[in-house]
């Protein structure tokens, strides 16, 4: 696979997990919100669930299902990492394994 | 002593029952998403790329019945899922669903023929095994959000 093509991937995963994660949180009904915040997330979760689409359905018409798919391992992964960067969330050392072991899974079916 | 009616209702057949068991429709949600992703690259094969940097976005498939059937497949196993969390925790549920990773390669090879070559399924099965070392805090993220 080409260096733009391994990066689609990654950017179509990220689009997928902030389109799942505007969309819980838009929808979780624990949490007090405005109408308005709950439809503005609801919206731009739309949209980014819209690009992954479009650019999932340009890498199915260049590359091979069975290579691509496993980048769908990205969103687990993709998660944690937010946690981590974003919420400032401690890993485990489970975890650090788990990112290793994916990362290096990706590689293998990559290349 | 009064009589209690204990045992699931038996308004629905038997069949509908079984149909609704949240595990078998793990298996259903996983079949249908395998099947979606098989349609959309069946989809994505029947028509030419778009040119130039519009290209990076498959709109073209759009096209092809084959994609709007695989968009169907895709949005029914979505609503298996929805379903299936509604009784099953996600700490059992997404370990389950993993299975996907499995199905997909497979359905490729048989459907689309695809070759699968030794070293692919080893990076497949690596991701697995990272999947489910990461996924218990993520589902407890998950589950306060």
């Amino acid at each position: 696979m080409t260096i733009l093509a391994i990066f689609l991937c990654v950017t179509a995963q990220f689009f997928l997990v902030a389109g799942q994660l505007l969309f819980k949180h838009a929808m979780n009904a624990h949490q007090p919100q405005a109408t308005k915040a709950r439809i503005r997330n609801l919206g731009i979760g739309i949209a980014s669930q819209a690009i992954w689409f479009f650019l999932w359905l340009g890498l199915l018409q260049n590359w091979d299902l069975s290579r691509i798919f496993p980048f769908e391992g990205l969103n687990p992964l993709l998660l944690v990492l937010g946690a981590w960067l974003i919420l400032k969330e401690r890993l485990t050392v489970e975890s650090w394994v788990g990112i290793a072991l994916i990362t290096g899974g990706l590689v293998l079916v990559a290349r | 002593m009064t009589d209690v009616t204990v045992g699931p209702p038996a308004s629905r057949p038997a069949v509908m029952r079984t149909f609704l068991n949240p595990y078998l429709q793990i298996v259903i949600g996983a079949l249908l998403d395998t099947a979606g992703e098989i349609l959309l690259k069946k989809g994505a094969n029947a028509v030419p790329t778009a040119g130039g940097a519009g290209g990076i976005f498959g709109v073209t498939p759009l096209a092809s019945g084959w994609t709007w059937i695989g968009i169907v497949s895709y949005v029914l196993s979505l609503v298996s899922w929805l379903y299936v969390l509604r009784s099953v925790p996600l700490s059992v549920a997404f370990p389950l669903i993993n299975v996907v990773h499995v199905f997909v390669p497979v359905g490729a090879s048989i459907f689309l023929h695809e070759r699968v070559m030794p070293k692919r399924w080893l990076g497949i099965s690596l991701i697995i095994l990272g999947v489910f070392a990461i996924i218990k805090p993520l589902i407890k993220a998950e589950e306060r959000l």
